[in-house]
């Protein structure tokens, strides 16, 4: 029997939050302006910044409905590591130094949480039905980069979930896809980090159903010298801070395909 | 220095159907291997003993790889790659870079010897024009002239690093992809990655991209006596993540489990078409060991 979806008009789509509770905060408040009904957030909420444990009772107070995302599975399960896939020591070195203070720093009772997210979430936004999900449908931590994701890719990961749209997060840039059928695929992008542009605003988006989907990014203005204070006094490397004051990736470059790596600064 | 081998890959003496396997879990990588092992270097470790004369497995023809190209697709292939053997003496590998490209995002393989302006050119103007990327991996086993010229033959080194530099100057951005074959040459300390991309920055090429691999002993190489894996090797290990569970080669004779082992009757999965080869694949050679030891990808990450 089919599954009787929630249904939506407007809804709102976080990406990575990796411990930037400033920046959640804010986007939280700008999605309520936004009149959206409900607010998403396609996981791994630590990771990279500072005090994970503050970013929990945000998402708790503003009812924000999670998926788990490669990072929060490793922390509910206690793995050694992120899940992110590194070979280089470079990249593997700061994920661990990363990794290793999140750990350390988030409570237990949000690990337990964080073990009982979902991996995907469907719902109807008006005609269209959603499929959710962290990385791609098929593998948590799998990139689902703009230049790195055909359109065939798409229309074979739309037609195995039965879905209309797919909504993604994991690589760190937004970015939107209408394929010819009228289906369509979203990476949300992250609120944790900006996105390599040199910009150090972060993105959320906002999904509003018509007969087409309509798709707004929207940038999120935040107070990031603060965070970036707050990574210093937590002893987080400098190169973490130098990416949240001037929205160039320093870290964990390994993994962009080259038009995406091209774009960036390092 | 030891002279070049002439040893012919051979097939190990486990049988393919006696084996353990890697289930198919679905089309993500597609190898083409567009000149066989027809190459105009001979390295002495080459995995597939390419050389100049007499390539052991022929180039394929264009009509082949776009077939290939269609089909994977059609099955939601998510990469395309190109080897050999030397893809740029392939005289249609540009008009199929190109067809590539409009499927999936595209790699092709070189040892950066036939890279020269107009390449480059050619390249930079593809990789623009094309709704995904264009990765060039470009191969170098040394930072050291001398030591990478051992390997890969006199004036490889300054040929890889020109063409390195022609494609940085156009804006892409090359992965320079090594072996660790002389790794045992250098002090223990400084690790391989950091050692390339201070050469590479050092050379004035910025935002280094660096890949490693391990060495297979097949091919040029002598095998190392390592048994094939068993049943009980593989318990507890997640199958699902080797290579040859969702990629496939395309070469001459059929479509094979994984590039290293392109061309040997044990790893063909079809002698047709793409979907025929959508089953297990035998983890009967010893250079299963290798991949299951090092968790290693031939894919770019």
């Amino acid at each position: 029997m089919p599954q009787q979806l929630s249904e939506y008009r407007r809804i709102a789509l976080i990406g990575g939050v990796y411990s930037n509770w400033l920046a959640l905060e804010a986007a939280l408040a700008d999605a309520r302006a936004r009149d959206v009904e409900a607010v998403f957030c396609l996981g791994d909420m630590g990771g990279f910044g500072p005090h994970p444990d503050r970013v929990f009772p945000l998402l708790r107070e503003h009812g924000v409905l999670a998926l788990q995302g490669n990072y929060d599975e490793s922390l509910a399960s206690g793995r050694a590591d992120c899940g992110c896939g590194y070979t280089d020591p470079r990249d593997n070195h700061y994920a661990a130094v990363s990794y290793r203070y999140t750990f350390e720093k988030t409570s237990r009772e949000h690990k337990a949480w964080l073990g009982t997210l979902p991996l995907h979430r469907r719902l109807k936004l008006g005609p269209h039905r959603v499929l959710m999900c962290h990385g791609s449908p098929r593998v948590i931590n799998e990139f689902l980069w703009e230049s790195g994701t055909p359109d065939g890719l798409l229309r074979h990961l739309l037609d195995r979930a039965e879905a209309d749209v797919l909504l993604c997060t994991h690589t760190g840039i937004k970015w939107r896809r209408a394929l010819a059928d009228a289906r369509h695929a979203v990476n949300v992008g992250v609120i944790g980090r900006p996105e390599n542009d040199g910009r150090p605003n972060v993105w959320y988006t906002v999904l509003t159903a018509g007969p087409d989907l309509e798709v707004e990014f929207v940038p999120v203005h935040y107070d990031h010298e603060t965070l970036a204070r707050e990574m210093e006094r937590e002893g987080l490397p400098p190169e973490f801070a130098e990416t949240i004051r001037t929205g160039w990736w320093t870290t964990c470059l390994e993994n962009l395909p080259a038009r995406e790596r091209a774009r960036g600064k390092y | 220095m030891r002279p070049f081998a002439t040893v012919l890959p051979t097939n190990s003496p486990v049988t393919a159907e006696r084996a353990p396997t890697a289930p198919f879990v679905g089309l993500s990588a597609l190898w083409i291997q567009i000149t066989g092992t027809w190459c105009n270097l001979e390295c002495r470790h080459c995995i597939n003993a390419s050389g100049p004369r007499a390539p052991w497995l022929k180039p394929l023809d264009a009509e082949t790889i776009r077939r290939a190209i269609a089909e994977a697709e059609e099955a939601g292939v998510k990469e395309i790659y190109f080897t050999g053997g030397e893809p740029f003496l392939h005289g249609e590998i540009l008009p199929l870079l190109d067809l590539a490209l409009r499927a999936a995002p595209t790699t092709v393989l070189t040892n950066g010897t036939l890279i020269g302006p107009e390449q480059a050119d050619a390249l930079a103007a593809m990789a623009a024009r094309a709704a995904y990327s264009l990765e060039i991996r470009v191969s170098l086993d040394d930072t050291d002239r001398e030591k990478n010229d051992r390997i890969r033959g006199e004036g490889a080194w300054s040929k890889a690093l020109e063409a390195v530099r022609l494609l940085r100057a156009r804006g892409l951005l090359p992965i320079v992809t090594a072996t660790e074959i002389t790794r045992g040459e250098h002090p223990a300390g400084t690790g391989m990655y950091q050692r390339f991309r201070d050469f590479l920055h050092r050379e004035g090429i910025e935002r280094p991209r660096v890949k490693i691999m391990p060495v297979f002993a097949l091919g040029r190489l002598p095998a190392n006596g390592e048994p094939p894996l068993t049943e009980e090797d593989l318990e507890g290990f997640d199958r699902s993540v080797l290579q040859c569970a969702d990629g496939r080669v395309v070469a001459a004779g059929g479509v094979y489990a994984c590039p290293i082992l392109a061309g040997l009757g044990g790893a063909r999965l079809s002698t047709g078409s793409l979907a025929e080869s959508f089953k297990a694949a035998p983890l009967y050679h010893p250079a299963c060991v290798t991949c299951r030891k090092t968790g290693m990808t031939c894919r770019n990450s």
